[in-house]
């Protein structure tokens, strides 16, 4: 087993495995070598065997057929699993579930405790792999106090500790928000340049693969393309087949040829910029600006329009732990909307959220108001005041069980709150709970129309357990389980969360059809702006428990510099249009990838495209989007 | 609302008492219930008082959040006492009064002070420990817990696994509270009703949140257990431990404060007979 070529760190020979009562092989012979200090990402979409492989490199699984070794060792031999784990650190894809102290030093600890480092050295380990991550200010502090990014980084170091050779990430970024995603693969990309750490990145986030030297697209358990991650990408439509999609930047370089420029395939906003500028230099024709966007109008009676004033939000108040999650909100969503939240993790969105429905209540409308007396020389308090519709939620005599009957609410994860013994059951769960006087008969109709509207077939699965269901079909159900009541308002915590790109595609499909067909306003929260960009009519910034700003997308992302300075991003069309206007081309772009390439030609050409100017309809943009995007400031 | 860092007592506060080692703590505490047990006379017993108080005050809690644990056991505290009050025999006899032909209340002096003894010993027991609590975060008790029993380890008890254990639940007690609340949010804004409704009916409104509930911690163990397996875990041999508990002047001073209440009260109950001789009637029960 020891005539691997030293050079070569991680090595798979026809690896075969199969997991035990599944049909079919989860790797279906997959030949790989890893170099020493090489940085390889692994891409494909859920259930293509990523995760598998990266157990299997680790020891946690053994291959039916072929062999892996790393550095020489045979992984499936059992006298070498442990020196073959201190060689092979994983970090997985939850940063709760990888943690098993409550002080962040001693979390990471627990990796040297483990192989039996001496104390002294133990020290010096936290020290150098505190360092590594950035963390080195929180090395007293609880993981249940830390943000996902710094949890996961926190994850990164514990395995650093024992100072491996080689770091897998396990979809490791796939819970975070951008923010967070950054900080872990920043810290990533670093220790493979700096310390020589051979990294396999295993991801669905097209823009995270390309840091990689190359790339490995997986299929069905087979390894479908390799290569540099520039070629991977300029394959473009070989993707597709295999469930993932184009970064969205190379979208816009195709449309932009497909235009007649000469644009070649670009993976950042600059160069793109660039290269638009040089078009425009060779020809010589500027039209001058861009045909303006219209936002699309919607009519509606304003019959169930959310009106929000002055929310105030304290958790734990009067307690050593008080904080402030809102800080006096003033928001107005239209009926009619498709409506975005987009704010950082902890600046106060789910709170927000939360009191649409009144899963918080009110002051007003709490049992026990105490009247609150103002003190001498104190403004008096302003008291929030929140309207759903015909429903005011300050009223302590509101009939809540309609307004949540009314206002249906999708929390992130769904899935991990399906109960019932069978799928019909959990989705009649809520239809029962707001109206029992219904006959069987009426249930069975409701819920036979929501399952099968949320694209699943009401016969095949209505007597399965909900827990037998692929996660996408979870994720399904739990949302049939929310529509089963008709709500006029449906709201979504991160509705497309873990999912891969065309899980994702397919999730904001089925809420652009059901806003569409009959649910009046859709509200989805979310980090990922393109998402946002690409979707809605409407939306709102929320930062540190304020409103910072709500319009329509397009004049939102214009302010591109305010919302850096927030730590926020923006979508990869906005970032190319505003690198073109320092350049003095305006593009006055809508959001979606289409719109901003035809916006983008039409001012070199002088007349507007033939094709329609502003498809904001969702069947124009369906097959550009999906994945997440426009956060690669790093290739910039 | 649950919120992550409130389980447990602990009373974030930077004070002599909080800072020591929870080892010395925690052998404090086993000294003092001890004391309050040797001590026989009122004397030595409000001397026990005395030291705790000014525990509390070298601790900077809040008296009321010490009081207030107290509350979990009142029930206990009342039941006890009247049963002690009515039933305790002596030879002073207070009231004797006849209710009934087969029923006599005797109320007995010696039943009066022994009560009031009883109450006290079960507050100085309660509170002696919200303090060690409410000064020690669950993690340093868990660690010193471990430290202490270390010695077991040489009759083959699992002190290593037990202080894993308890490290790991440690951990996942936020986590677990978190995910508790998110389900219940979920399931109210499906109308689930957990407020209202007979005893079975609440009893069966439990069932959508427990389910789900159980699954994910399932699903956590599982995660954690690859988690620590790839982080080269493998059992309590040759394993090494970073963190040492370390004894600094602040324990050491400790010491002599628990010497200073031990010595207290075996000499009050030396001497209680000979310091006023009017309340020697009263003094030992």
């Amino acid at each position: 087993m020891d005539q691997t070529a030293p050079q070569n760190i991680v090595d798979l020979q026809g690896v075969k495995f199969a997991y035990a009562g599944q049909q079919g092989y989860a790797l279906n012979g997959v030949t790989l070598s890893v170099k020493r200090g090489e940085f390889l990402s692994v891409i494909g979409h859920n259930g293509s065997g990523k995760s598998t492989l990266a157990r299997l490199v680790n020891g946690l699984l053994q291959a039916d057929e072929g062999t892996i070794t790393v550095m020489g060792l045979n992984v499936s031999d059992p006298a070498n699993t442990a020196e073959v784990r201190r060689h092979v650190g994983i970090v997985f894809q939850n940063p709760d579930n990888q943690m098993v102290a409550s002080i962040v030093e001693d979390d990471i600890a627990f990796g040297p405790e483990n192989v039996g480092i001496p104390r002294e050295e133990i020290g010096r380990r936290i020290d150098w792999a505190i360092k590594a991550v950035g963390m080195e200010k929180y090395r007293r502090s609880s993981p249940a106090h830390l943000s996902g990014g710094q949890k996961q980084r926190v994850a990164v170091a514990g395995v650093l500790a024992v100072k491996p050779e080689v770091l897998i990430l396990d979809e490791s970024t796939a819970m975070l928000d951008p923010r967070g995603r950054r900080e872990v693969t920043e810290v990533v990309r670093k220790l493979n340049k700096e310390e020589g750490i051979t990294v396999i990145l295993i991801t669905h986030f097209m823009e995270e693969a390309l840091m990689a030297d190359r790339t490995i697209v997986l299929n069905r358990g087979e390894i479908a393309m390799q290569g540099a991650p520039d070629e991977i990408f300029k394959r473009g439509e070989g993707l597709e087949t295999y469930n993932l999609s184009l970064p969205r930047i190379g979208v816009i370089c195709k449309n932009l040829r497909s235009f007649g420029m000469d644009i070649p395939d670009l993976l950042s906003p600059a160069p793109l910029a660039e290269k638009i500028v040089e078009n425009y230099n060779s020809k010589g024709i500027y039209a001058g600006e861009s045909s303006s966007f219209t936002p699309v109008k919607i009519d509606s009676a304003h019959e169930w329009d959310i009106d929000i004033k002055n929310l105030a939000y304290t958790y734990s108040a009067k307690s050593p732990f008080a904080s402030r999650a809102l800080k006096g909100i003033n928001l107005h969503i239209d009926d009619g909307e498709f409506f975005g939240i987009i704010g950082h993790t902890g600046s106060g969105k789910s709170t927000l959220i939360q009191h649409l429905n009144a899963l918080i209540k009110l002051p007003q409308a709490q049992k026990r108001l105490r009247a609150k007396k103002p003190k001498k020389g104190r403004p008096t308090p302003v008291l929030p005041s929140l309207t759903v519709g015909g429903f005011d939620l300050t009223n302590r005599k509101c009939d809540f069980k309609a307004l949540r009957a009314s206002v249906g609410m999708v929390f992130q994860y769904p899935e991990y709150q399906l109960f019932a013994e069978t799928v019909f059951a959990d989705v009649a769960f809520g239809l029962k709970n707001f109206n029992r006087k219904l006959t069987r008969e009426e249930v069975e109709e409701a819920v036979k129309s929501s399952i099968t509207e949320v694209g699943l077939d009401y016969e095949e699965i209505k007597d399965k357990s909900p827990f037998d269901l692929s996660g996408g079909q979870k994720r399904r159900v739990a949302i049939a389980g929310v529509i089963v009541t008709r709500p006029h308002i449906l709201v979504l915590d991160e509705p497309a969360a873990g999912l891969d790109p065309k899980g994702k595609k397919e999730i904001m499909e089925l809420l652009h059809k059901l806003h569409r067909e009959w649910c009046k306003t859709v509200i989805i929260v979310s980090h990922d702006m393109d998402e946002v960009a690409e979707n809605c009519t409407g939306c709102a910034v929320i930062s540190e428990g304020e409103v910072f700003a709500a319009d329509v997308p397009a004049r939102l992302f214009d302010r591109a510099d305010e919302l850096y300075a927030l730590g926020l991003d923006i979508p990869v069309t906005f970032k190319i249009a505003s690198l073109l206007k320092r350049d003095g081309f305006t593009v006055h772009c809508g959001g979606t990838v289409e719109d901003f390439s035809q916006k983008a030609a039409e001012i070199f050409s002088g007349e507007p495209s033939n094709r329609d100017p502003s498809p904001q309809t969702f069947a124009d943009i369906a097959d550009v989007k999906g994945e997440e995007g426009g956060k690669e400031d790093g290739n910039a | 609302m649950l919120n992550d860092v409130t389980f447990g007592q602990y009373y974030p506060t930077q004070s002599y008492v909080h800072r020591l080692d929870p080892r010395v703590k925690i052998l404090a505490l086993i000294a003092f219930i001890v004391m309050i047990f040797v001590a026989d006379n009122f004397y030595s017993t409000a001397f026990c008082l005395v030291l705790l108080l000014l525990a509390i005050a070298f601790a900077r809690v809040p008296f009321g959040r010490v009081l207030r644990s107290v509350k979990a056991i009142i029930f206990i505290i009342i039941l006890t006492s009247v049963i002690q009050l009515f039933f305790h025999g002596g030879e002073r006899v207070l009231v004797d009064q006849r209710v009934t032909d087969w029923w006599t209340i005797r109320i007995c002096l010696e039943g009066v002070l022994y009560t009031i003894f009883l109450v006290l010993r079960l507050f100085l027991l309660v509170m002696a420990s919200s303090v060690l609590t409410l000064t020690t975060t669950p993690v340093e008790l868990a660690d010193g817990i471990e430290s202490l029993l270390k010695p077991l380890k040489y009759i083959k008890f699992p002190v290593h696994e037990l202080a894993l254990i308890m490290s790991i639940a440690l951990r996942f007690i936020p986590t677990l509270i978190d995910e508790t609340n998110r389900i219940i949010s979920a399931q109210k804004a499906r109308g689930a009703d957990f407020d209202t409704g007979g005893p079975i009916a609440r009893i069966k409104s439990v069932i959508p949140v427990m389910i789900p509930l159980l699954i994910s911690a399932f699903r956590r163990a599982e995660e954690l257990g690859d988690a620590m397996d790839a982080r080269c875990y493998s059992g309590s041999k040759n394993r090494t431990k970073y963190k040492k508990l370390t004894l600094g002047w602040r324990d050491a001073v400790f010491a002599l404060f628990v010497a200073l209440l031990i010595a207290g009260v075996v000499l009050l109950n030396i001497y209680c007979l000979q310091i006023y001789a009017p309340f020697n009637a009263y003094v030992r029960v």
